[in-house]
């Protein structure tokens, strides 16, 4: 599903040069969940909005989902983000103007989606999220989790093949926490791909597969998952 | 996604109400000051016949003083009248469609004496082409015919108001009125007529309005009608009286002919004969100097479009440019300030092409709002400067804001969108999501 060989990103000012992603590579097999774990500064944002094709890479080679994804126009980037790969960030990242319907729709507006389509898709994912009787509420008018959830239904109506969530839930209590996760969960069941940058080690251990960056660097990969063990967790 | 934009648009106007209220009266500010001057250029640069106008012609020959050309700019220029002469002897050519010589001249008429005391009224002495030549509208009946050119039968077309006054505004047609010592029937009431431009008369002031009442020329010698307008004479009469001023050299007879297309060389050719044989008796002793000059270049030849208004409008335009470039670094932080969504939205799939007209499309709504009480401005502005006309020019119509300047000012007001607009937009929609997506 997403394959980066060698990816390295280098941020330059006139003074230094930053390597946010050194020699990186990294293979992420279909309906697989992984999570990325690593210190502040060790380059999982930068992975992230490098494979969420938001930022581009210095040299290396990045395919997704069988597409080498190198070397893009920006048209055709964001035709990718739109239709293969879904975000759900930390701070929710809703547009505060916009009613719950109108932000789960912002992505089909993109996508040139009928209007009656558009609205299946949105009340199906309203729905999955439990959120239906909430369509015509603001986002302020919604508590922090179910704020992740209507983002998360944002996701869901553009049905992507990779789902990039970005410490889902680092800004949710421990409840809303379990609930955004149980959510996570079933989606990947259904067959999505999901890769998730966390702090959490206990999120991390309801992932499939956990990948420890430093420097920039994918470290001691086959390892990783001792790097979370339940000791770590009741730690 | 038009519509999806425009609501993005009215969302983002109503999210910060005073942002919006600046930005919107900065654009109606400049929409108003252009709107207006450009209204007043237009007012007095329109062609009054567009459909026919390069077929209506102008005719001057240089009948002046051989030891110094007609007074003006240029000595090359003809005197801007002819002699009545040469007028009569024009009128018998049978190339033009529709020929009228005439003048104006001001006239007593006699009202019944229960509405109204004797007056005088600025009355044209044309023929009866005059009233098809230049598409004068009729509100009851019609102008006169060639018949009663040649009589002259005591016929008039009355003016609307001059209708107003003397029969309320009824159909008077086949009524009398009395005009200095004689009767005159009445055979049509012009519609409501009142072209900026006086512009089959624009050897005097152009801007009065059109005569009260037209009688046919003819009635000049009968009842001995002197003009009213301009008369340059450079030569003593050959004799004394009206029908020495009418033999003389003195030009003060306008005179217009519509031609086909294909006649008006052979018309061109038919004024130089006609010159050349008067030449053999002594008159025109310059040199074969004549023009018939179709419409529209004549009326730029007159200057009918002050230089001032052209001015006030070229200023206004700048001013609105400056407007709109004001407002570009209020949009701009605007916009920018919105950046974060930009992110969330560029990463949900928006592509640049999307979010530049996003935004060009409220700096359009903010124009067209803009423009919308810049109209309503320019409206009221026109209405005050007409007040003044009513002093200076004795009417208070002279500017109307019509189908034209509407177009013109939603052209203005989507450009200056545009000005104002393309910039902010095209910095907003570079914006790059990754940075933005953390600070949501």
């Amino acid at each position: 599903m997403l394959e980066m060989q060698h990816i390295k990103k280098v941020y330059r000012t006139d003074l230094i040069e930053t390597h946010a992603l050194e020699d990186f590579s990294l293979h992420v097999r279909p309906g697989e969940f992984v999570a990325v774990m690593g210190p502040s500064g060790s380059g999982k944002t930068t992975f992230l909005n490098v494979a969420g094709l938001l930022d581009t890479f210095s040299a290396g080679t990045y395919v997704l989902d069988g597409k080498d994804v190198s070397r893009l126009g920006d048209d055709e980037m964001s035709r990718i983000r739109n239709q293969k790969i879904g975000f759900v960030f930390q701070s929710f990242n809703l547009i505060p103007d916009l009613d719950v319907f109108d932000n789960v729709d912002v992505p089909l507006r993109y996508r040139g989606l009928s209007t009656p389509e558009r609205r299946v898709r949105i009340e199906r994912a309203l729905e999955m999220v439990g959120l239906s009787a909430r369509a015509r509420h603001l986002p302020s008018q919604l508590s922090g989790g179910q704020q992740q959830r209507v983002a998360i239904a944002r996701v869901l109506a553009g049905d992507p093949r990779l789902i990039l969530a970005d410490e889902p839930t680092g800004n949710l209590d421990s409840l809303m926490n379990r609930e955004i996760m149980d959510l996570l969960d079933r989606i990947n069941e259904q067959g999505t791909t999901i890769v998730m940058v966390t702090h959490s080690p206990e999120c991390a251990l309801r992932a499939q597969r956990q990948i420890h960056l430093l420097d920039g660097k994918v470290v001691d990969l086959d390892a990783a998952p001792s790097l979370v063990t339940p000791e770590a967790v009741a730690s | 996604m038009v519509p999806y934009n425009l609501r993005l648009a009215l969302l983002s106007l109503r999210r910060n109400r005073i942002l919006s209220a600046v930005i919107v009266g900065g654009i109606a500010l400049g929409i108003a000051v252009s709107t207006m001057f450009s209204t007043m250029r237009h007012a007095f640069a329109r062609d009054p016949l567009p459909h026919k106008s390069d077929r209506v012609f102008y005719v001057r020959m240089d009948s002046w003083d051989p030891l110094k050309p007609y007074p003006g700019d240029d000595p090359n220029r003809p005197p801007t009248q002819i002699t009545y002469q040469d007028m009569v002897a024009l009128m018998r050519s049978d190339i033009p469609a529709r020929q009228s010589g005439m003048y104006k001249s001001n006239l007593y008429l006699f009202p019944d004496p229960a509405v109204g005391r004797p007056r005088k009224v600025m009355t044209r002495l044309c023929f009866s082409d005059f009233f098809p030549l230049f598409d004068v509208p009729f509100k009851y009946g019609s102008g006169w015919d060639k018949k009663a050119d040649q009589g002259p039968e005591q016929v008039v077309v009355l003016d609307e108001e001059t209708n107003d006054l003397l029969f309320g505004g009824q159909n008077s047609v086949a009524k009398t009125v009395r005009i200095e010592d004689r009767e005159f029937k009445v055979v049509g009431v012009l519609d409501h007529w009142r072209p900026t431009v006086k512009f089959y008369d624009v050897t005097q002031s152009y801007v009065q309005p059109p005569e009260g009442m037209y009688i046919p020329f003819n009635h000049l010698r009968p009842m001995q009608i002197r003009t009213n307008g301009n008369t340059d004479g450079w030569k003593s009469p050959p004799g004394p009286g009206f029908d020495g001023f009418l033999a003389s050299e003195t030009s003060w007879v306008q005179m217009w002919v519509e031609l086909p297309k294909d006649r008006v060389q052979a018309y061109k050719d038919y004024v130089d004969a006609y010159v050349i044989e008067q030449k053999k008796t002594g008159r025109f002793p310059r040199p074969l100097n004549n023009r018939v000059t179709p419409m529209m270049a004549w009326l730029k030849e007159q200057k009918t479009v002050p230089d001032e208004v052209t001015t006030m409008m070229i200023v206004s335009l700048l001013f609105l440019a400056v407007c709109a470039l004001n407002l570009t670094g209020l949009l701009l932080s605007k916009f920018l300030a919105r950046a974060p969504e930009i992110g969330v939205r560029r990463a949900l799939g928006a592509r640049r092409v999307d979010v530049f007209l996003q935004h060009v499309v409220e700096c359009e709504l903010v124009a067209v709002v803009g423009g919308a009480i810049g109209v309503l401005l320019s409206i009221g502005g026109l209405a005050v400067i007409n007040k003044w006309g009513q002093t200076l020019a004795q009417r208070n119509d002279l500017f109307r804001f019509d189908g034209t300047m509407l177009a013109v000012a939603v052209g203005l007001s989507l450009l200056a969108g545009l000005v104002a607009g393309v910039y902010p937009a095209w910095r907003v929609c570079r914006t790059a999501p990754a940075i933005h997506l953390k600070l949501q």
